[in-house]
């Protein structure tokens, strides 16, 4: 065991407006050691990288490398001090070959030219070092995605890092590619570097980190051997204590999947290659069913697939319509149901317009009059009903969304799929980034819509919120259904389905 | 080449050689109809003709390769060679110095637009909208919007030939080899390559991506005075026309030419020169053929029309790999 850490973050605060993203965490290295940084969604891991990374600031907290305090203000600075940040969506230039890629933050430069003999010798030292017989000049957008994930680890390797933050490596790569990614790792740990490895597969931190830290809710939480933990504590860790979950209203729907009220989506045999396996769901009337996974367990993508916002390769949807359920395309489903999605700021609003164009946009072809021109009458009573339906709180229906709190805009979101009457509404993440009580109003507002008759497929990192509102769950990992759970679940039984090893069998290939 | 597979690889090579293909043919139907488009006289007197476009569409292929656009190169050409000609006539400047004058002022208007897009962070193609507007509006206040004749000893300069060659293409050739050699071989090159590839990316790379603007638009504008100066030299004298419309020849030669104007994308001496040559063979072929002088925009449009639906169909192909590959 090495004395003394040779990096250590300590006390690293960060706050966005309005949000703490970060609080006093904290993480140690060692060299020729990795270790896992791990922590649900939004639990301030990739932050807290960026920070070492020099692509954000810290507002407290000290960073030291083999003992120094260090000031990293730039990725120039990060580079400088030994620290190299493999990301997960790859900064790589399509156009540019394998050596103009690994070269294009300092191009070498003979006379005034640039060297190619030199780049080309370069890359391909770094490139035998990762066990890749690769080109040197065939160019990036030719290249599949582990190769890619290869040239930007070989540019990393470059200038002779210390550290390397590897964020969600595998999340793109095959089988054969992770183990080869690993073996890379494990070379460069033989090298005396210090790994620091974020991924949302648990299983992996088994096979190569030496240590584990967890965050949640931006604070460190635990660090440990790898050797002295399980899988199960680490899914525990990551979730945090569920104690005493109050559950919302009480929805008409039952415990039991066959009972409750009339199926309205009828879902067999959904694929979609490598990503979802051969998915089978019912949803029903009145219910609200809590669609639970970790990070990458497809869920996103499931909801994304049955509306046609990804291409299927195979399955079949049924649809109750007049009161007989009748075969559906996800591009014909996606007229009937509300998506909130994970994203709200990104995906679910426009930012800069007010709130009544971002509530009345699906709707407008609801509110025109006999000339087909919009009715501001129409319009202006709709948005007033919605703001005052689901509380929300804005000087006027003219205000720019981006200017309201998290909660409001996020009941924005949900104002504008109400108004268009679905009777299906996917919610993906609504609770992220809320306070405890824009948590509990949205969740109510979910509750609510189930009372009068919708149904909701929810997903939410939160287990605790997840359990505040759902009548039955589906547990999904690796793409596929792997079990269903009554409402009565208790969380350690939600924790314990996740953790399962069947749902990991496939990763060992 | 593969025999078995004949179909298949001649597509490929169709959608990969076509236009170069259509270009021979349309060649090759001119020098077989018309008597006198396939003699040294006439190729010579092409090449005069192209070599201003040549060196504006060479500069903005640069601009386009880091994924912006300038459309002011016409009134840059006009106003640089309009202050070199004013200094010649109005103070007896030499002709030397002249044409320094022409490319520090070409180079200053281009620096007007980098700082515009750079530093207020407007859009290229609205930015250069503007100054190409206010620019030739300068130039024809000074002008009086009348004709500016060049001195008669610096008009001789015009004919002036290097052995068979008229020294404007020698001077647009030196101009399209030089900046291919900056383009492949140097960091500047490289730069302006990753910046269009990924604005985002290659700042976080490290690569000052506002400075490799700023200095592409300079590069341009003064390579447009150029342009606007061996125009001068042909005519002989400035007129209130010179370089307008040229920014859309420009622009037009460098997409015919394969140049993506997503930016990051593109070979510069093949791109230019097929360009140019493509355009400069049907307005001289439809001369030499008799056909009605307004056939030409005619056909240089619709020949605009087929180059892009080729490269749109060779991106519909490359995303669908990119697809494939990502999934895999």
């Amino acid at each position: 065991m090495t004395a003394e850490p040779f990096l250590r973050l300590d006390g690293v605060s960060k706050r966005y407006p309005g949000v703490v993203v970060l609080h006093e965490a904290s993480l140690e290295a060692y060299r020729g050691e990795a270790v896992a940084l791990m922590g649900a969604n939004g639990a301030g891991k990739s932050t807290l990288m960026n920070v070492l990374g020099g692509l954000a600031t810290k507002e407290s907290g000290a960073i030291f490398i083999d003992g120094q305090p260090v000031s990293l203000r730039s990725p120039r600075d990060a580079a400088a001090n030994g620290v190299a940040f493999v990301h997960q969506e790859l900064s790589l230039l399509p156009t540019m070959t394998v050596a103009e890629n690994v070269h294009a933050d300092e191009f070498p430069v003979r006379g005034g030219l640039l060297a190619p003999e030199i780049m080309r010798r370069r890359t391909t030292e770094l490139l035998a070092r990762l066990g890749s017989k690769l080109p040197t000049d065939i160019r990036v957008e030719n290249l599949s995605a582990g190769d890619r994930q290869i040239v930007e680890i070989a540019r990393a390797l470059r200038r002779r890092p210390r550290i390397i933050i590897f964020d969600e490596p595998t999340s793109s790569l095959t089988g054969r590619e992770t183990t080869r990614l690993f073996e890379v790792i494990a070379g460069l740990k033989r090298d005396r570097a210090a790994i620091i490895y974020i991924t949302h597969f648990i299983d992996e931190i088994f096979a190569i980190c030496e240590r584990v830290t967890v965050m949640r809710n931006g604070r460190t939480v635990a660090s440990a051997a790898t050797g002295s933990v399980t899988f199960r504590d680490v899914v525990h860790l990551m979730l945090g204590e569920t104690d005493n979950i109050v559950r919302l209203g009480k929805t008409t729907a039952g415990d039991a999947a066959d009972d409750g009220g009339d199926v309205v989506l009828q879902v067999r045999g959904l694929s979609r290659a490598n990503v979802l396996k051969n998915v089978d769901l019912t949803l029903r009337t009145g219910e609200i069913v809590g669609l639970w996974g970790l990070l990458g367990s497809g869920r996103t993508e499931l909801l994304r697939a049955l509306i046609a916002l990804d291409a299927i390769d195979q399955g079949e949807l049924c649809w109750r319509r007049n009161g007989e359920l009748l075969s559906v395309t996800p591009r014909e489903l996606r007229r009937f149901v509300g998506f909130v999605t994970e994203d709200r700021r990104g995906d679910g609003l426009f930012l800069p317009l007010s709130v009544e164009t971002n509530i009345a946009l699906p709707s407008l072809s609801a509110l025109t009059n006999r000339l087909h021109l919009i009715a501001r009458k129409k319009l202006t009573r709709l948005v007033h009903s919605m703001m005052e339906r689901l509380r929300i709180k804005a000087s006027g229906p003219k205000q720019p969304v981006g200017t309201l709190s998290g909660g409001n805009q996020q009941k924005v979101v949900l104002a504008r799929w109400l108004a268009t009457n679905p009777r299906l509404l996917f919610l993906d993440e609504p609770t992220r980034g809320l306070d405890v009580s824009a948590k509990t109003e949205i969740l109510k507002l979910a509750v609510e819509f189930a009372l009068a008759g919708g149904t909701i497929l929810i997903i939410s990192s939160a287990l605790e919120d997840l359990m505040r509102v759902s009548d039955r769950y589906l547990v999904i990992s690796r793409g596929a259904i792997v079990a269903q759970l009554p409402g009565a679940a208790t969380a350690d039984e939600l924790k314990l389905a996740v953790s399962d090893d069947s749902s990991r069998s496939e990763l060992s290939l | 080449m593969n025999t078995v597979k004949s179909g298949l690889s001649a597509s490929a090579v169709l959608s990969r050689y076509g236009f170069p293909i259509v270009l021979a043919s349309v060649f090759v139907f001119f020098s077989v109809a018309t008597r006198s488009f396939l003699t040294l006289a006439n190729l010579d007197d092409m090449a005069h003709d192209m070599s201003p476009l040549i060196v504006i569409s060479a500069a903005e292929a640069f601009v386009v390769m880091s994924g912006k656009l300038d459309i002011s190169v016409g009134s840059i050409a006009f106003l640089s060679a309009a202050l070199a000609s004013l200094a010649m006539r109005d103070y007896g400047v030499d002709p030397i110095a002249a044409l320094l004058i022409a490319l520090a002022t070409g180079g200053l208007l281009g620096a007007v637009n980098g700082a515009i897009v750079v530093a207020l962070r407007v859009n290229a193609l609205i930015a250069t909208l503007g100054t190409m507007i206010m620019f030739r509006g300068v130039g024809l206040e000074l002008t009086d919007a009348g004709l500016v004749p060049l001195p008669e000893k610096v008009r001789l300069l015009g004919n002036l030939s290097i052995g068979p060659l008229f020294v404007d293409i020698v001077v647009a050739a030196v101009v399209l080899f030089t900046l291919d050699v900056v383009h492949r071989r140097t960091r500047f090159g490289r730069q302006i390559m990753a910046v269009g590839n990924s604005e985002a990316v290659a700042s976080d790379l490290g690569i000052p991506v506002r400075s490799v603007i700023f200095r592409n638009f300079v590069l341009c504008g003064a390579l447009a005075a150029l342009g606007g100066v061996l125009t001068t030299l042909q005519v002989g004298a400035v007129t209130a026309y010179l370089g307008s419309g040229l920014e859309f020849n420009a622009v037009a030669v460098v997409v015919v030419g394969g140049i993506s104007l997503f930016g990051g994308r593109g070979n510069l001496l093949y791109s230019v020169t097929l360009g140019a040559l493509t355009f400069e063979t049907i307005r001289t072929g439809l001369n030499y053929y008799g056909a009605n002088p307004y056939s030409y925009r005619l056909v240089g449009g619709a020949v605009i029309f087929i180059a892009m639906y080729a490269d749109a169909l060779k991106r519909g192909r490359f995303g669908q790999n990119r697809n494939v590959l990502v999934r895999e």
